[in-house]
């Protein structure tokens, strides 16, 4: 050094005008430098010298000299650092990460956090901690395995690494939002679904590319139809798919992508139809109805839906073509046709007809319901009408049909008072179904009279969904209570608990919390209830829920929307509870039974 | 089923075209089919001599049923299981497979 401060004069490099400037004034930058030096040796000595008496300072990472007021107020600092990280959510996040792991201690931790937060600002340089390499830090610099800086290759791979590992952690689980739909269809079974679904979707994924099924059987065609029919994927290609000569039966759900030819091919292809059900007929016409009866066609079950350009005269042809072999027959959304008169030459052509289902026929009044009590072989009849109807004409009907029959599904009857459950109670003994909602005049103590000493076998299926007082005033209805109430309920369970599989009961509202106690007590088994809807029920809460699990071992599906004291029922395997409050975070299912 | 002398804990699943799928016995009573088959007393054959031949099933179709009875078996009981893979040309012969096999 000191050869090179003498050697200085002679030859000289470049030199800042600073340097210069130093010079001139007899300051030497070497010299600064040298008694910089100087001074860290010395402090080192001292500070190796204080190692040994004071073992308080052994962390010290810095270990550059400094005077005990210095250090104390770095000391200072330092805890103020530390004490605030441990208190920050990245510390927090951290810790419960790493729990369980040992020599963690919060301190460390702390420490390690200071210690990257001081590490270098983007644009600075730094030596990458895997390859070593000297590179520029920005703000997208990943930290390495030991807390330092990667560079930008380095940080790259380790991203890649990353990757991976998550994409395997996802596996094969289906998403929340599939979940949730197969929770609304009912659907909570454990493990893979069967092969036999699974391929069915998957051919109705590929259903463009399918020359022809072969000889699929007959059940497969109809839930291919079905799911197909559901993504409204039937179109008059997919159709000639399901045109099979020899096949007796036809099962499409939606055929509303269908021209009038196409019906009319249908009945072409398949000479030997027996089963017949189209919905949203819209293209059905007159025509194809006719030709369906110049070609003899022994159709005996026919369920049509929403074929609104079918004339009466049409309608009336075809019931007279058909009535000696019609077991069944379902019309559902007529608007502009079938008449007083039509049903009334159904009654008198439909000996045989056992099955009767008319849903939505607008044009339906009391003449057809006096007409339908002529039909002498019935044994389920469904009605939904549209117009108001006289309670009388539907009693003296319940008094012709209700002897022979099995199911009894009346909706959209809102004049029905007590009267008709009196009729039901009377004159029905075989029922295994019974439906009757959405009315507001029945009372309480007529269902309970209904249910109470009845000849007719335990039911099977009950819907008295909706029938309830509706005064927005008084809430909870007069004090005589109108609808399925506590007595009507707790009479029914004990009438049709044994034997029913599936009961609605949604928006019955004046049922009491004391009513559900009594009829899902400790004691009580319903053994073969499958599907159950408490919806709108607000005094519904865990409590009764999990009594409602107990009490039906068989349950799969409990509907419960708008019960807002359910929040955190634990569901049993294979039971989808649907409706609730919090739907979403309620998949995970917990066994709570054998 | 396993005290019954006999039975043993594989059996041979065999394809139309000869080939064959040694699978544990509790795999392979996923199907409803085979294990009806193989219940020691029905005293079928297949029962007997634990080998199950599936004539109306090529190789192809039949190594795919063994994947999904593992697949089935592995995931018994777990919640949200997807479907198993199936390639589009063979979902309609598989289809018909599994209708048989009633799985």
């Amino acid at each position: 050094m000191a050869d090179r401060r003498q050697t200085r004069n002679q030859i000289r490099g470049p030199q800042s005008a600073l340097t210069d400037f130093l010079a001139s004034n007899n300051i030497s930058a070497a010299q600064i430098s040298e008694d910089y030096q100087r001074r860290v040796r010395e402090a080192e000595r001292t500070a190796v010298a204080d190692q040994a008496t004071n073992s308080t300072e052994q962390n010290d990472p810095e270990g550059t000299s400094e005077s005990p007021e210095q250090r104390k107020k770095r000391k200072r600092k330092e805890t103020a650092a530390l004490a605030k990280i441990k208190q920050s959510k990245e510390f927090a996040r951290r810790k419960s990460r790493r729990t369980g792991e040992p020599g963690d201690d919060d301190d460390s931790m702390a420490r390690d956090i200071l210690s990257e937060q001081s590490r270098p600002m983007p644009g600075q340089l730094e030596n990458c901690e895997i390859c070593s390499k000297r590179f520029t830090v920005t703000p997208y610099s990943k930290t390495g395995p030991n807390g330092g800086l990667l560079c930008a290759k380095c940080s790259k791979d380790q991203a890649n690494d990353d990757k991976k590992p998550k994409v395997k952690k996802a596996g094969p689980r289906i998403g929340r939002r599939q979940n949730q739909s197969n929770l609304l269809d009912g659907n909570a079974q454990q493990g893979a679904s069967t092969l036999v679904e699974s391929c069915i979707r998957k051919v109705a994924d590929n259903i463009n590319d399918i020359e022809e099924f072969g000889d699929l059987p007959s059940s497969l065609l109809h839930r291919l139809s079905q799911i197909l029919s559901k993504r409204r994927a039937l179109t008059p290609r997919t159709l000639n798919l399901f045109l099979r000569r020899e096949l007796r039966s036809i099962d499409i759900y939606d055929t509303a992508k269908l021209e009038t030819d196409d019906f009319q091919k249908i009945f072409t292809f398949m000479p030997d139809l027996n089963n017949v059900n189209l919905r949203f007929a819209s293209q059905l016409k007159d025509r194809v109805l006719d030709y369906t009866m110049d070609r003899e066609l022994k159709i005996e079950h026919l369920q049509i839906d929403s074929a609104n350009l079918v004339s009466d005269t049409c309608w009336q042809r075809l019931l007279v073509k058909l009535g000696p072999d019609l077991k069944t027959l379902k019309l559902s959304n007529l608007d502009t046709s079938f008449n007083d008169e039509t049903v009334g030459v159904m009654s008198r052509c439909c000996p045989g007809l056992r099955r009767l289902k008319l849903k939505q026929c607008w044009k339906m009044g009391d003449g057809s319901l006096q007409a339908l009590g002529l039909l002498p072989s019935l044994e389920h009849l469904s009605l939904d009408f549209i117009q108001e109807t006289d309670v009388e004409k539907l009693l003296d009907t319940i008094g012709q049909v209700g002897p022979r029959l099995r199911t009894l599904s009346l909706e959209g009857f809102p004049t029905a008072d007590d009267r008709i459950l009196e009729g039901i109670h009377n004159h029905c003994q075989h029922l295994t179904k019974l439906r009757f909602t959405s009315n507001s005049n029945c009372t309480d103590r007529i269902f309970s009279k209904l249910f109470t000493d009845w000849s007719n076998p335990a039911l099977e299926f009950v819907d008295l969904s909706s029938t309830r007082d509706v005064d927005n005033a008084n809430a909870d209805g007069p004090a005589d209570a109108i609808g399925l109430a506590s007595q009507g309920f707790v009479a029914l369970m004990n009438h049709s608990g044994r034997a029913l599989q599936k009961l609605n009961i949604s928006s019955c509202r004046h049922i009491s919390r004391e009513a559900f106690e009594e009829a899902f007590a400790d004691d009580r088994v319903y053994p073969k209830l499958r599907e159950l809807d408490v919806s709108f029920h607000t005094i519904m809460d865990d409590y009764l829920i999990g009594r409602i699990f107990r009490c039906c071992p068989s349950l799969t599906k409990l509907i419960a929307f708008a019960c807002f004291n359910v929040q955190e029922a634990r569901v049993p395997v294979g039971v989808a509870l649907i409706g609730g409050l919090k739907a979403q975070d309620r998949i995970v299912v917990e066994g709570d039974q054998p | 089923m396993d005290s019954t002398p006999g039975s043993s804990e594989y059996v041979t699943l065999v394809s139309g075209d000869g080939f064959e799928f040694i699978v544990p016995r509790s795999t392979a009573c996923v199907s409803g089919t085979i294990r009806r088959m193989l219940d020691p007393s029905s005293r079928f054959s297949e029962a007997v001599t634990g080998r199950c031949v599936l004539e109306n099933m090529s190789g192809l179709v039949l190594e795919k049923v063994c994947e999904y009875l593992c697949y089935n078996l592995k995931n018994k009981n777990q919640t949200n299981v997807p479907d198993m893979e199936i390639p589009p040309e063979l979902c309609l012969e598989l289809l018909m497979a599994a209708d048989y096999l009633d799985t």
